[in-house]
């Protein structure tokens, strides 16, 4: 294969777009796909990706294009998820290109997620190419776009494609701007190997299949390749392309993008960003990676039916299986039973797992309300990891509690600036910066801490903005804060299930509310019962749950004692349900309310 | 514990309950089976009866009463004409000790002369008034068609000709107050009756309240603490969760349900227990009608509980009484086994709420107040 005559590309882009929708109608454009056999997005191969209309996985595919000059070009296309907690997907999908396919809504112009993907590819040094998308909307205003682009992001956007992917208009001048404006590949097939494997998925009769993106040297069947990154060989069953089915060719050369497979029995052992070489002559160095990427978000997944907790694992092994971002651990809840502690990227992977959990392998499970990992600076100087309340200790050893932070940046229409910026700051976010876009948009960039992010801020934010927001974040690392762990006692006795970690203005606020509810959910019992939101020593609230002064039956009518017989006995049966803990007994309800559980129906 | 069959010739006394279906109006806290009569309805109920009376004593026998209770619903919605059917009905198929406590319930507004001085010719000895409340706001709030001066009148029109009298007085009504409650005991007492039996208003499922919130009433300990303390300064012993009575008054025909005693339900509604077997009617009269009129029996529900149900069942009923569980008689009928099963249940409590003697397994006045809790684990 003639370099000069490949071209990879990704399509970034920012949330609804309609990137996938253009590359649907680049597939039909190349015959890759036949029009009659086109399901509505194409690459979006997951059915919760079709029906939310996100793409989640990154899916290359592998199209021939002749251009208007005659020259027959191979053009690879990587495809690529557009919400915020994908952002990692999408950084490997643009390491394994030369170029990008910039879309932008032509109404709506330039959102958050169009910033963070356009600054990833430039900093892959990628050649962008801005296309607005949807010109056959009366809304849309290509001018003004073109300027958004052109200030924002810094890009010459004069020249920009005008698309329509719903009719195909301009979809062609799409495919030869590729071919004009993307540089070839570089690379030398006479090099040692050097493949990047830019994601891994796994196959029931194949075992991991990697997707590779070849930099120099040739990867063939048969071949021994090692796996730097753990320095492993393994020797080649396989190699293809994708048209977008995965197709075996005898080789894959420099430039090319492609897929192997190796007899590797997990997706652990294929790191994602790691460089395959050949066993026999070793590249000196691996290409450049990915930073590893590790969950931020945490909730504890557990079974609606107790003894479920094996399909439920298996369910989660699979999962990771094509998921390496999912990570889980058992855990034991009062209220719930075992279940595992699950690791997610961000809100949405984590609704994703829950879905494809209940979708893809039947598991009917409930979701206790997300929270963020913490560090804890020991007086000895340590530091250890709190991923739940209980992993806290005893507040004498603690130096200091850091908490994730984010940099956040909020796009939006100006007159919503006051409203956005009162809830950041509720949210104890850290003012960074105001920019106008334009005279009518604006963006505040703020610092604030995660755990506050992934409390309700998506929806406090829609409500605020009338939904005209959007906002993409950055992890950028912890920072200290007062944060204190708030313990509920009752009779004296710390439940586990109900401490919650939280900023030191916020505890009496909070315990308040914790307590508050608890003295409703508990019924009276034979004594009084306090209930105490307490930090270490110190208690901060207090009420009590009064005791039964008075519970005799009502008139017993006419001798039917198999009435109230029964009646006691549903009474009882109620109490069975019911946790003691030391002489309390607290209904299920309880701990439920307070985990803010969710199940994986509702929707 | 070996069971006959409840529809085989029996012998020694029991209890007979007679079920009036029908009030002047319904009261929106009850769920009791009772409705308005419609016309031609109480003659069909008092043939069926008629009939569900010979079922039985086609099968048991002719049984000797030792008590007798004709309760509803209003027994005095009934005309003279159909009461003098009734008593006859029950006559003409049943023997009476010569002791026999026969006990009649009576609405304050329906009690006339008449009515007492045909049963004083019978053999009534006591008269069960639904005072319920001596305070006439609080009789309009609940729904009770009578008045307070009506009440007060009944009573004493009862007591006139020689009954021994309970009132029923209901307590934590809406709004009412402790000082409220407190008068009312002291006329109740006032007035001369033998028998108190206090309610707590509760609102029963299936009744018109039931979608009330129940918050807005009272929560009635202290009202039926103080009753506790009262009523007894007055001779009127707590000798039942419920009730309490001057020496020689109590109600032996409640006493035979907490004792597991036998006793025959009549009519739709009605509940009944024979030989190990507890049954209720339909509540239906047309239901109760086609069953009676096929020739079966009315119950349309029943049980036989096990004998370890049954021995929970005995500790729950003899612990609404003040004696409560009679340690001898209770191991010979479910086992000592099954008596320490309810002292352990017992221990699980704090101790001011129960007492074991070497005779008596019984509840403390304290421990009455939380009875139901108590039950909850026994039962």
């Amino acid at each position: 294969m003639i370099l000069d005559n490949i071209r990879n590309f990704s399509i970034i882009a920012h949330v609804d777009h309609g990137k996938s929708t253009l590359a649907d109608r680049l597939l039909e454009a190349t015959g890759t796909v036949e029009s009659r056999n086109m399901k509505a997005q194409l690459l979006d191969m997951l059915d919760l990706e079709r029906e939310r209309g996100i793409t989640i996985k990154l899916v290359p595919v592998r199209m021939n294009y002749r251009s208007k000059d005659g020259r027959d070009y191979v053009l690879n296309l990587i495809d690529t998820p557009g919400h915020v907690d994908f952002t990692y997907e999408v950084s490997r999908s643009l390491a394994a290109c030369e170029g990008a396919v910039l879309v932008v809504d032509a109404a709506q112009g330039v959102e958050a997620q169009t910033v963070a993907n356009s600054y990833l590819a430039t900093d892959l040094d990628l050649e962008l190419i801005p296309v607005l998308n949807k010109i056959d909307l009366p809304a849309a205003h290509p001018d003004r776009v073109k300027k958004e682009i052109e200030e924002i992001i810094g890009i010459n956007a004069q020249d920009a494609v005008l698309v329509s992917a719903k009719t195909g208009e301009g979809v062609s001048d799409v495919l030869e701007r590729v071919v004009r404006d993307v540089p070839p590949p570089s690379g030398d097939a006479d090099h040692p190997l050097q493949a990047l494997i830019f994601d891994s998925v796994y196959d029931n009769y194949r075992g991991v299949i990697c997707y590779v993106r070849v930099f120099n040297g040739t990867l063939r069947k048969g071949q021994s390749v090692r796996f730097m990154a753990t320095g492993r060989d393994y020797e080649i069953d396989e190699v293809g392309v994708f048209r977008p089915e995965m197709e075996g060719v005898d080789v894959l050369g420099p430039g090319e993008v492609g897929y192997f497979s190796a007899g590797v029995k997990s997706v652990k052992e294929a790191h994602v960003g790691d460089t395959v070489t050949d066993s026999s002559n070793p590249a000196k160095t691996p290409l450049p990676g990915y930073r590893k990427v590790k969950p931020v978000v945490f909730c504890g997944f557990y079974p609606v039916e107790r003894e479920n907790i094996n399909q439920l694992r298996e369910a989660l092994e699979k999962l990771q299986i094509n998921d390496s971002a999912i990570s889980f651990e058992p855990e034991n809840s009062v209220a719930l039973g075992f279940g595992f502690r699950c690791g997610f990227l961000g809100l949405l992977h984590m609704e994703i797992s829950k879905e494809r959990l209940s979708r893809e392998f039947g598991v009917d499970l409930v979701a206790t309300a997300p929270n963020v990992v913490y560090q804890i600076v020991l007086t000895d100087g340590s530091v250890a990891e709190a991923h739940r309340p209980s992993d806290f200790p005893d507040p004498s050893r603690i130096e200091e509690v850091r908490e994730p932070y984010i940099k956040l940046s909020i796009f939006m229409p100006d007159q919503f600036v006051g409203a956005v910026m009162q809830l950041c700051q509720e949210k104890r976010g850290t003012y960074v910066g105001m920019d106008y876009l334009t005279p009518e948009r604006v963006r505040l960039t703020y610092e604030m801490p995660l755990a506050e992010f992934i409390l309700d801020f998506h929806d406090r934010l829609k409500s605020c903005t009338r939904g005209y927001a959007s906002l993409d974040y950055d992890h950028i690392g912890f920072k200290a804060g007062r944060l204190v762990k708030v313990d509920v006692l009752l009779q004296e006795e710390p439940v586990d299930a109900f401490s919650f970690i939280c900023h030191e203005e916020q505890a009496y606020h909070r315990g308040h509310a914790v307590v508050g509810r608890l003295k409703e959910l508990i019924p009276r019992q034979q004594f009084e019962v306090p209930i105490q939101a307490a930090i270490g020593k110190k208690v901060i609230v207090r009420m009590n749950v009064k005791a039964v002064r008075k519970d005799v039956l009502a008139k017993c009518y006419g001798g039917d004692v198999t009435r109230k017989r029964k009646l006691l006995e549903k009474q009882k049966e109620g109490k069975k349900r019911m946790k003691q803990i030391g002489r309390v007994a607290v209904p299920q309800e309880a701990f439920l309310a307070f985990m803010d559980v969710t199940k994986s129906d509702d929707r | 514990m070996t069971r006959r069959n409840p529809f085989e010739p029996r012998e020694g006394a029991l209890s007979l309950y007679v079920h009036v279906p029908f009030c002047a109006s319904k009261c929106p806290y009850c769920a009791f089976e009772s409705t308005v009569p419609r016309r031609g309805e109480v003659e069909l109920w008092l043939r069926l009866l008629q009939k569900e009376l010979d079922w039985w004593t086609n099968r048991i026998g002719r049984p000797l009463l030792d008590t007798c209770y004709i309760g509803g619903g209003t027994p005095t919605v009934l005309d003279l004409s159909v009461w003098r059917e009734l008593i006859s009905a029950i006559e003409s198929r049943f023997d009476f000790k010569d002791d026999a406590e026969v006990t009649v319930e009576a609405n304050p507004n329906s009690l006339e002369r008449p009515y007492l001085a045909m049963w004083r010719e019978w053999r009534v000895t006591r008269v069960s008034i639904g005072v319920q409340s001596f305070d006439d706001a609080a009789l309009a709030k609940i729904g009770r068609i009578h008045s307070a001066e009506e009440a007060r009148f009944a009573v004493k029109s009862a007591l006139d000709f020689g009954f021994s009298v309970n009132a029923d007085l209901m307590f934590a009504l809406p709004n009412q107050t402790f000082r409220d409650w407190a008068l009312n005991m002291r006329e109740a007492v006032s007035l001369g009756v033998r028998h108190i039996s206090l309610y707590q208003l509760s609102i029963e499922p299936g009744s018109a309240w039931a979608k009330m919130s129940a918050d807005s009433l009272p929560e009635g300990a202290d009202m039926y603490r103080w009753a506790q303390r009262y009523m007894p300064s007055k001779g009127f012993a707590q000798y039942e969760i419920a009730n309490f009575s001057l020496s020689g008054h109590q109600s032996r025909h409640n006493i035979n349900y907490w004792r597991e005693g036998e006793y025959l339900g009549a009519g739709p509604g009605a509940a009944g227990y024979l030989a190990g077997w507890r049954y209720k009617n339909s509540g239906s009269l047309k239901e109760y009608g086609r069953l009676i009129d096929g020739g079966r029996c009315a119950a349309v529900s029943g049980e036989r509980l096990t004998d370890a149900a049954l021995a929970r069942e005995a500790s729950v009923l003899a612990l609404r009484m003040a004696e409560g569980i009679d340690i001898a008689e209770y191991e010979s009928r479910y086992g000592a086994e099954a008596r320490e099963s309810v002292c352990r249940v017992l221990r699980g409590f704090p101790q001011d709420l129960y007492e074991i003697t070497d005779k008596n397994i019984r509840l403390t006045a304290k421990g009455m107040r939380i009875a139901n809790l108590i039950w909850q684990e026994l039962v």
